[in-house]
């Protein structure tokens, strides 16, 4: 009675096992089938190649890209037998049609600190497009260090032609000539106000001073104006702390009145316990010793 | 019955007899420094406080002392009366004790007035309210020696002030009266050298106790002594002493 129900049982195990065991080799080949694709194993393309003196700045699987997009990738650099670089680059076959045989590779940075992308520059349209094994140009773009450099020595001539003309003798004459007409001209100028002020002196000083009041009064009008502010911001806060304290300061007197008297009570109470009391004897009024004297009166 | 004991405390003294105490001890500390009116203020406010209490022990305490403060500052009819009020009181009752030095004082007031009769009634009073441990035996015999000395009568003088000075050797106070009315009486009878040199021990004692007057009567008696020796130039010194310590008018 047991026996067919254990073999019922077992092959009822032995078919979900199957069927977990396919599930499992399913999804390895989805995982496998998705790199691939990824890798660009079901996408057709076409090899073409560039050479360059060294590989600095280049590695595999580096983008290569075509008037911004990606249209392949780096697949290989190669050191060939005449110690230049062979480099293998795949392209989309999607985007071929658009490349031409004058087409040029060039190592660029896309940004100042960003990665390194291999640019194809498209070349003459009418020239046939590239196929498979098609070799390009091949050249390095600027980077910043370059730019730098090439800045520089823009620059320099120009710097060099400034400190020229500022060092030479004529411009420093042509400073100094027209230094000296200018004294002569504001002492010309202060003799001839001399001359025409000497009578207003004492009313120049009189505006003088007027404008020096003036411009000082309406400064100590704003400085006081400040300080009364400042006083009444103080007084305002004092107020209010005041204010808000004054419910407490009463309670305050009371609770160390409280706590004195509390003390003293606590202290006399020590003062006069069994063991204390004895070391503290407690005060009695106390009477002035008798003077059983009295000075006789003086002959 | 360990723990009770521990927990025993004395008797409770009110807030108003501590406050009363404060007072006459300031009172006392004030005398010491011969603040006689601040002294005097303070027994009164002890004595108001003693009055409103009933503490008979403390009104006989201050009103003796603020007879003796009014002595020392001259108001012999106040301390009159404030003894009086004492001795006569018949509302309340006071140690026995207490009224012998009411009675002391009244003696010393009297003979202070050259009263000599009215003096010995007093210091009999005195006597009579002294018991057997009375404290002021001493203190009696001295005024018993400066009642004879007014009589004029050296030998009984000189008689009471020794029994005083042998009943007082641990009162410097009275010791130096005693030494101060043993040289009055030598004095009286032409024993110069042994009052000078009574004199001498009463002043050392009165200096050591800081009593201007006393210092003063001791430097007095010191003159009278060596001028009855002769010794002119060594009494107008003492002559000239006391008139220095007169001259700050302190007691």
């Amino acid at each position: 009675m047991k026996l067919p129900n254990y073999n019922q049982r077992l092959l009822s195990m032995e078919t979900r096992t199957k069927r977990f065991m396919l599930g499992a080799v399913a999804v390895m080949l989805l995982v496998l089938a998705m790199i691939a694709a990824k890798q660009d194993y079901f996408s057709r393309s076409t090899a073409i190649y560039f050479f360059t003196p060294n590989a600095q700045g280049l590695s595999k699987g580096m983008a290569v890209k075509f008037i911004g997009f990606k249209v392949g990738s780096v697949k290989e650099i190669n050191m060939e037998p005449n110690a230049t670089v062979r480099v293998k680059v795949s392209l989309d076959d999607e985007y071929v049609h658009l490349i031409g045989q004058d087409a040029k590779a060039r190592l660029v940075k896309e940004a100042l600190v960003g990665e390194s992308v291999v640019e194809i520059i498209p070349g003459s349209q009418q020239v046939r497009q590239v196929s498979q094994n098609s070799v390009l140009e091949f050249e390095r773009g600027q980077d910043a260090s370059t730019v730098v450099e090439n800045l520089a020595a823009q620059l320099q001539p120009i710097l060099s032609d400034i400190h020229q003309i500022t060092s030479s003798g004529d411009i420093q004459q042509t400073l100094k000539n027209l230094n000296q007409a200018s004294g002569t001209f504001r002492q010309t100028v202060n003799e001839y106000t001399q001359l025409g002020a000497n009578g207003n002196k004492a009313m120049e000083h009189i505006n003088s001073s007027m404008e020096t009041l003036d411009k000082a009064i309406p400064k100590l009008v704003d400085k006081a104006d400040a300080t009364l502010d400042n006083v009444q911001a103080a007084t305002a806060d004092i107020k209010k702390i005041t204010n808000d304290s004054a419910g407490e300061i009463p309670s305050l007197v009371r609770n160390a009145n409280a706590l004195v008297q509390d003390g003293q009570e606590t202290l006399g109470g020590v003062k006069r316990s069994w063991l204390l009391n004895s070391l503290f004897t407690a005060p009695e009024e106390q009477s002035l010793p008798v003077d059983g004297y009295v000075a006789p009166t003086q002959p | 019955m360990l723990l009770t004991a521990c927990g025993s405390v004395d008797e409770i003294r009110s807030a108003r007899l501590e406050q009363a105490t404060e007072f006459n001890q300031r009172g006392q500390r004030a005398f010491q420094r011969g603040e006689y009116q601040a002294a005097a203020t303070l027994y009164e406010q002890a004595l108001q406080i003693d009055v409103a209490i009933e503490n008979e022990n403390g009104i006989a305490i201050n009103t003796l002392n603020l007879a003796r403060v009014n002595q020392v500052l001259g108001k012999t009819a106040l301390t009159q009366r404030l003894l009086d009020h004492l001795l006569e009181d018949k509302a309340l009752r006071y140690a026995p004790a207490h009224l012998a030095e009411a009675a002391v004082q009244k003696a010393l007031l009297r003979l202070q007035e050259n009263d000599t009769a009215g003096a010995t009634l007093w210091a009999d009073r005195a006597a009579a309210f002294c018991e057997s441990d009375c404290r002021i035996v001493g203190v009696i015999d001295n005024v018993r020696a400066g009642i004879a000395l007014r009589a004029n009568d050296a030998d009984k003088a000189l008689q009471l002030s020794e029994r005083a000075l042998s009943a007082n050797s641990d009162v410097p106070l009275e010791r130096a009266n005693a030494l101060r009315l043993m040289a009055s009486a030598r004095l009286m009878k032409n024993e110069a050298v042994a009052a000078l040199s009574l004199t001498e021990e009463a002043l050392v004692i009165d200096k050591s106790l800081g009593l201007p007057e006393k210092i003063r009567q001791d430097l007095l008696l010191s003159a009278q002594a060596h001028e009855k020796l002769g010794q002119a130039e060594l009494a107008a010194q003492c002559r000239d002493r006391a008139a220095r310590i007169a001259a700050t008018a302190l007691k």
